[in-house]
C-alpha cells in the first residue's frame, strides 16, 4: 500500500502543469443504478492553494517519457522520480475517490513509454475497465497521445467524455525548436480524425440513442503562453482556427512555469499570469460575447493591453460607437460595454420592456457603474467626461480603480 | 399594520400570506415562533398553519408566473436570509397587483428575490461540492457532515441519489440538526434520534487511508510558484474547512 502513496504524489505532481480542469458538458447520465453521473454542470470540489479549481482526479499513468519536449518536467533528459501506475491502481482511485465526492472523475495523461500505441493502449484499457466493469458514469477525459493510431483513438472515444491533444506551442517553428519529436502534423491529425468520426457518428446515429456516445464532452487542447516569441494575435488566431475547423470545445492557456532547466526554453523569474489572464478574458469575449479576433487584437495592435481588460481596451479604441443607449441598442452593443456581463446584458433586455431604465434600475440590475458609467447614455446619469480623450479617460479608469483598492486597504 | 407569527414551515409562511391578503392589510413583520420568545411581542397576531390554504397560494402564484414563482418563492424561504418573509410577502403582492413581473430585474423585489435565489443557489453548488463522504466501518454505508449557511438539504438530494444510486448514504446538517438518507430506494429526512445514526462509529483503517491518499493528492497538485491564497478562500471561505478532508487538521 505504501508504494500507492509514492505513486500519487510523483505521478500527480507530474500532471499539474496541465491547466485543463473542466467537468461539464457531457451528456453522460446514471443508467441502471450505476455509480456516477456526468451530466451537465461539472463541480469543483475543492481549490488549492493556488485558487485553481480541482474538479478531477488528473495523473499521469507514468511519468517515463521517451520524448524530450523541453518545456515539460517529464521530458526524457530531466533528472526526476519516475513511476508508472497499473490500470487496476487508476481505476481503484478513481472509484474510491469518486464515492467520497471528492472528483467528478478522471483526466488521464501519460508520458509516452515504448511508443504511442503501447502508451494510449493502457489509457483505453483504464477507461474500458471503468465503463464496463464498474458501471461507472463520471467524467473520463483522456490524453490522445500524439502518433497513436486511429483505432486506438476511436476505442477511446467511446469511453471517455473527452479527448485532448495538447498543442503546446503557438506556432510551428516555435514547437519545432522545443519539442524536436512533435511535429502540428502528428497534433492536428487527431483532432481532425476525432471531429470527423463524432460527426459521422451523429450524422448516422439515430435520434437520441443513448447507447453509442461518442466523445460527447467533445475535445480541447492547452496551448502554453509565454515560452516562444508569439505575440497574443498569433496566440488567439491559432485558438480561434482551432474552435472553427478542429471544432474543440475549448482551448486553455497556461502561462508557461520556468520549471525545465532547459536552455530552449527561456528563463523567467515568474510565470506571466497577468498574460494568461487577458488571454483568457480575450477567449471568453470570442466566446460568449460575439467578438471576433481582429476586434481584440490585430496587426497594428498585436497584444494585449497588461493593465486593462480586452473588453475596455476595445471600448477605448472605438469611442465613436460609444455611449450605448442602454433604451434602445440591440442586445450586441449591450454586452460590448464594458462593466456588462451576459447575464446583465440580458437583464437590461428583459427589463427595459417594463419601464425606461434609469440609473437606479441599472445598480439593481447588477451593471458594474463605475465602469460602465463613461460607456453609456441614460436617465439619472450626467457624464461629465464625455469629450474627454481615450488616453486620458484610460488614467481616469485606473486611477480610480487604484483609489478604490487603496481605500480598501486602508479600512480593512 | 400587524406582526404575523408563524410555525416556520413553508406551509405556515403561505398562509401568512393568505390571511393577510383575506385582512387586506401589510404586515408588519412576519416571525416564526422560534422567534417569538425573544420576547418582543405578546401582541402578535398567530397563524395555524392550513396547508389547503398555502397550496391555493401556491397555485395563484404559479397562474401568474407561467409556473416559475413558486419555486422562486421556495428558494427565497429556503435561503433563511434576514427579511426574507417580508420579501416574499412584497414580491407576492406586486405579482397580484401588477401581474407577471418577474422578468422586470428593476423592480426592487423581483431583484432582491433573485439575489436571494442567487445566495441559496451558491450555497446548493458549495454543497454539491463540498460533501465529503466517509464510509462507515463494516457498513455499506457513507456518511457526510455539512454547515451550510442556508437550508440546502430539500435541495441537494436529487443530485445525490443521481450520483451515488448505488451507495447507502446519509447527509447530515449539523447547524440545523437534521438529515437526509439514502436507502437505495428513496430519499428520507431523519432527526437527531433516529436509530441509524447510533450505529455509525469510527471509521477504518481502508477509510483512513483513502482520506490520506486525498490528501497527499490535493497537497500534490498546488502550483507554489502560482500561490494565491486571496482566490484560495475566496473558493473555499474558512467556514467550510473543519467538514472538508483536504483542509481540516488531522
Ligand atoms: S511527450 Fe509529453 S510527457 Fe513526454 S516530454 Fe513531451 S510533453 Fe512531456
Amino acid at each position: 500500500m505504501s508504494k500507492i502513496f509514492e505513486k500519487l504524489k510523483v505521478l500527480a505532481d507530474a500532471a499539474k502543469y496541465d491547466a485543463s480542469c473542466a467537468s461539464s458538458g457531457s451528456k453522460r447520465f446514471n443508467q441502471n443504478k450505476g455509480l456516477g453521473n456526468a451530466e451537465g454542470m461539472g463541480i469543483c470540489h475543492s481549490y488549492t492553494e493556488d485558487g485553481r479549481c480541482v474538479s478531477l482526479l488528473k495523473i499521469l499513468f507514468t511519468n517515463h517519457c521517451i520524448y524530450d519536449c523541453a518545456y515539460c518536467v517529464s521530458r526524457r533528459s530531466n533528472d526526476v522520480r519516475r513511476a508508472a501506475f497499473t490500470v487496476e491502481e487508476v481505476v481503484d482511485l478513481t472509484i474510491n475517490f469518486y464515492r467520497r465526492n471528492y472528483i467528478e472523475g478522471l483526466f488521464l495523461s501519460s508520458g509516452i513509454f515504448k511508443n504511442p500505441d503501447y502508451t494510449m493502449e493502457r489509457l483505453v484499457r483504464v477507461a474500458k475497465q471503468l465503463r464496463l466493469n464498474h458501471n461507472f458514469h463520471g467524467y473520463i477525459h483522456l490524453k490522445a497521445i500524439p502518433g497513436a493510431s486511429p483505432e486506438l483513438l476511436k476505442e477511446a472515444g467511446l469511453y471517455a467524455d473527452r479527448l485532448s491533444v495538447n498543442i503546446e506551442l503557438p506556432s510551428e517553428t516555435s514547437l519545432q525548436k522545443v519539442a524536436p519529436e512533435k511535429q502540428y502534423r502528428d497534433i492536428l491529425g487527431p483532432m481532425n480524425y476525432l471531429k470527423e468520426e463524432k460527426e459521422e457518428r451523429s450524422d448516422h446515429r439515430p435520434q437520441r440513442s443513448k447507447t453509442q456516445l461518442f466523445l460527447p464532452a467533445g475535445q480541447s487542447t492547452q496551448m502554453i503562453v509565454g515560452a516562444s516569441p508569439e505575440s497574443d494575435y498569433q496566440v488567439l488566431r491559432l485558438a480561434d482556427s482551432l474552435y472553427q475547423r478542429q471544432k474543440l470545445k475549448r482551448v486553455y492557456y497556461s502561462g508557461y512555469i520556468p520549471i525545465a532547466t532547459d536552455n530552449r526554453v527561456p528563463a523567467l523569474k515568474a510565470p506571466p499570469l497577468i498574460r494568461e489572464n487577458r488571454v483568457y478574458q480575450a477567449d471568453w469575449l470570442m466566446r460568449f460575447y460575439q467578438f471576433s479576433v481582429d476586434e481584440i487584437v490585430n496587426e497594428a495592435t498585436p497584444n494585449l493591453d497588461l493593465d486593462i481588460d480586452p473588453k475596455l481596451s476595445y471600448a477605448l479604441r472605438n469611442r465613436h460607437l460609444f455611449p450605448v443607449d442602454i433604451n434602445q441598442a440591440d442586445y450586441e452593443m449591450i454586452l460590448r460595454i464594458p462593466g456588462v456581463g451576459v447575464k446583465s446584458a440580458q437583464k437590461i433586455v428583459s427589463s427595459r420592456i417594463y419601464q425606461k431604465l434609469n440609473i437606479d434600475h441599472l445598480q439593481r440590475i447588477g451593471v458594474v457603474m463605475k465602469r460602465a458609467r463613461y460607456f453609456i447614455k441614460c436617465p439619472g446619469l450626467y457624464n461629465a467626461n464625455s469629450d474627454i480623450s481615450s488616453k486620458d479617460l484610460r488614467s481616469l479608469i485606473l486611477s480610480g480603480e487604484q483609489q478604490n483598492s487603496l481605500q480598501l486597504a486602508l479600512f480593512s | 399594520m400587524a406582526t404575523y407569527c408563524y410555525d416556520g414551515s413553508f406551509e405556515g409562511l403561505l398562509t401568512v400570506i393568505f390571511r393577510a391578503f383575506e385582512h387586506r392589510s401589510i404586515p408588519e413583520q412576519i416571525i416564526s415562533t422560534e422567534y417569538k420568545q425573544l420576547g418582543l411581542l405578546a401582541s402578535a397576531f398567530t397563524v395555524n398553519t392550513d396547508e389547503l390554504l398555502a397550496e391555493r397560494v401556491l397555485r395563484g402564484i404559479d397562474k401568474r408566473t407561467d409556473n416559475r414563482g413558486s419555486r422562486l418563492i421556495y428558494h427565497m424561504f429556503l435561503s433563511e436570509q434576514d427579511g426574507a418573509e417580508m420579501t416574499i410577502f412584497h414580491l407576492v403582492k406586486n405579482l397580484v397587483d401588477k401581474g407577471d413581473i418577474l422578468s422586470n430585474f428593476g423592480n426592487p423585489y423581483v431583484a432582491k428575490a433573485y439575489q436571494m435565489d442567487k445566495m441559496i443557489g451558491r450555497e446548493v453548488h458549495r454543497m454539491h461540492a463540498f460533501v465529503r463522504f466517509q464510509k462507515v466501518a463494516d457498513a455499506d454505508m457513507y456518511f457526510a457532515i455539512i454547515n451550510p449557511s442556508c437550508n440546502v438539504l430539500p435541495l441537494i438530494g436529487e443530485h445525490f441519489v443521481k450520483r451515488y444510486a448505488d451507495q447507502k448514504w446519509i447527509i447530515w446538517d449539523a447547524v440545523r440538526n437534521y438529515g437526509i438518507y439514502y436507502d437505495l430506494q428513496r430519499e428520507i429526512f431523519i432527526e437527531p434520534d433516529h436509530p441509524l445514526l447510533k450505529t455509525l462509529v469510527e471509521s477504518s483503517k481502508q477509510e483512513d487511508c483513502y482520506q490520506q491518499l486525498w490528501v497527499d493528492y490535493f497537497n500534490s497538485v498546488n502550483i507554489r510558484e502560482r500561490k494565491n491564497t486571496k482566490l484560495h478562500l475566496r473558493h473555499m471561505p474558512k467556514r467550510y474547512w473543519r467538514y472538508l478532508t483536504e483542509k481540516h487538521s488531522r
